[in-house]
């Protein structure tokens, strides 16, 4: 009966109902958006640094481990370094790595074609083939999905334009590979790297590997590619965390509000039948039953389109903005509903209270 | 025997701003079980409030009120409600049915505050009494004033209360529907002894009670 009266109420104000619900569902969807995003992000740069098939990356001393953010380069001679000093080591593979902002943020790899292969094994080429210029570039798959590229087509970085020579597929490091020569130019450097991917001869001697490295070259970053990329979390990025958190109270504020100002209203609209209630002999914890009740299916209704939603949005960016990947996980899907749950049942905490302290008199003869 | 109403010296008064206004004076009265007394008297002479205080909706500022044993004055709200739920049945003069709910839900959501749960034989019979069968479906704006009359005594006998306390039943009624009402209050006085207390401004309402007493300046008159 409470259940058909909560229904008939809600049903009786469709205007409001559906914006409440939209309220809620807007408030899970940018929570799962926010962090699905950054999460998301995060662990696909990771996923295509494993991609690349290493064991090892070093990187110059005092270097972020975001990389592209410090482009300090190393001699390229370290590579044969390392080769000759550290035993275990089967290939070092200098990478220049460009950080692109225009048309686009995108880290771009300058790479010698052959000596890359060795440590991934080589591309899979969707398209086209490797480079047959210094101004030849490599884009993987989604990147040419997401940008209307094929063979042929020209793609301008750093004021120049690029002739695309393969679509490769996506999971090797970058997105963008130009030959490391042309970085070099780009870049003003000669003979120099930005990080070093390390294979070893056995993934067993991972740690003697980075050990002996760390030995050749002391103040370098030298970490094996499992504790590199445990690094991609949002609590190693300046800020994100914060930037997480204060999304996350916005979404909360928009959701207690909105189911607040919607049950006030309701209770105020439904002053005289609350009055009708208690003369039929309803407690206090009845009434505010109803109204928690009410503001309950409101939140129920609001989750789960919040997470359609956003399973909606996250196919609308997998067609057209391939690049940005975002994570959805059932985690994170219950902590957003759980959210929900806290801002509806605080938004309805005071008017409930309100309708339950309600003189009985006063509520019967509201006009 | 035992009075099922009974009220020496209740007095109300109601503070409005820094003004306290007396509603009721020290109101005497005595209602046995199963009787039919209609309450009379001018708008503003303290009818509603003797109401509300005997069907516990407000609490009295002093004096004595039993209604079936148990004392008013010295029961907290939640008692009050508790007893009001189980004891107490309403019908008001502007029929008080929640609007979002069919007649049918507004006669079980009685039965439901209660918590007996539904009675399906009391429900029957009562609907069948009040000749509502086929309005069962319909929502209040959908049914005339004298029909939603009719789902409000419905609603309000169908826990079977001690006492029936009605406030201007035929207030907003035409003649006729005003007629049916009131044979329908005296219908369940006299086939379940349903005690009721109906208050009026109408003497020919009145009538249909067993006892008229009158109320001037919130005091009872003497007969």
């Amino acid at each position: 009966m409470d259940t058909k009266m909560v229904i008939a109420n809600l049903l009786h104000r469709p205007a409001r109902t559906i914006i409440s619900i939209l309220a809620v569902g807007l408030e899970v969807g940018m929570v799962l958006l926010v962090v699905g995003m950054t999460t998301g992000m995060l662990n696909e740069t990771s996923k295509r640094i494993e991609g690349v098939g290493a064991d090892i990356l070093v990187q110059p001393p005092g270097s972020s481990f975001l990389l592209g953010v410090t482009n300090a380069p190393m001699p390229i001679k370290i590579g044969d370094l390392l080769g000759q000093r550290v035993p275990h080591v089967l290939h070092v593979v200098p990478v220049l790595v460009m950080f692109n902002v225009s048309g686009g943020v995108n880290l771009v790899f300058g790479i010698n074609l052959e000596q890359f292969k060795e440590v991934t094994g080589g591309f899979a080429y969707h398209a086209g083939g490797p480079f047959t210029g210094p101004n030849d570039i490599l884009v993987d798959d989604l990147y040419a999905r997401g940008n209307h590229l094929s063979v042929g087509k020209t793609v301008n970085l750093f004021n120049r334009s690029f002739r695309v020579a393969g679509i490769v597929e996506h999971g090797k490091g970058a997105r963008l590979f130009i030959p490391l020569v042309t970085a070099e130019e780009l870049s003003g450097t000669q003979d120099k790297a930005s990080i070093f991917f390390v294979k070893c001869t056995d993934p067993g001697y991972i740690d003697d590997v980075v050990d002996g490295i760390r030995q050749v070259l002391p103040k370098y970053e030298v970490r094996s590619i499992p504790e590199y990329t445990s690094l991609y979390t949002s609590n190693n990025l300046p800020a994100l965390d914060s930037f997480i958190a204060a999304m996350i109270s916005v979404a909360l504020g928009i959701g207690f509000l909105v189911i607040f100002l919607s049950m006030y209203t309701t209770i105020t609209e439904r002053t005289r039948e609350i009055g009708i209630l208690k003369s039929l002999g309803a407690s206090k914890t009845y009434i505010m039953e109803v109204i928690l009740r009410e503001a309950g299916i409101l939140c129920l209704v609001g989750i789960l389109a919040g997470e359609a939603g956003t399973v909606v949005v996250r196919r609308l960016f997998e067609t057209y903005f391939p690049t940005l990947y975002i994570l959805l996980t059932p985690q994170w899907e219950l902590y957003a509903a759980l959210l929900a749950v806290a801002g509806a049942l605080l938004g309805a905490a005071y008017p409930a209270l309100r309708a339950a302290s309600l003189d009985p008199v006063d509520a019967l003869a509201y006009e | 025997m035992e009075p099922i109403i009974f009220t020496s010296g209740l007095k109300k008064t109601f503070r409005i701003g820094k003004v306290d206004v007396p509603a009721l004076r020290g109101v005497d009265l005595v209602v046995q079980e199963g009787e039919f007394a209609g309450i009379v008297g001018p708008s503003g002479c303290g009818k509603s409030t003797l109401l509300h205080v005997l069907g516990g909706l407000t609490p009295p500022t002093s004096g004595k009120v039993l209604v079936d044993g148990n004392d008013f004055s010295s029961m907290s709200d939640g008692d009050r409600t508790r007893f009001r739920r189980h004891k107490i049945g309403f019908v008001f003069q502007r029929f008080n049915l929640l609007p979002t709910l069919t007649a049918r839900n507004n006669i079980a959501i009685a039965q439901h505050i209660q918590g007996n749960g539904f009675n399906p034989h009391r429900f029957q019979a009562i609907v069948e009494m009040l000749g509502i069968q086929d309005k069962l479906n319909h929502k209040p704006y959908a049914l005339s004033g004298g029909e939603q009359q009719r789902v409000a005594i419905a609603r309000a006998v169908i826990c079977e209360p001690k006492i029936l306390l009605a406030d201007e039943p035929t207030g907003n009624l035409d003649s006729e529907n005003s007629q049916i009402a009131l044979n329908m209050l005296r219908g369940l006085n006299r086939s379940f002894r349903q005690t009721i207390l109906m208050i009026t401004h109408n003497p020919d309402a009145a009538a249909v009670a067993d006892r008229v007493l009158r109320m001037r300046d919130g005091r009872m008159l003497l007969d």
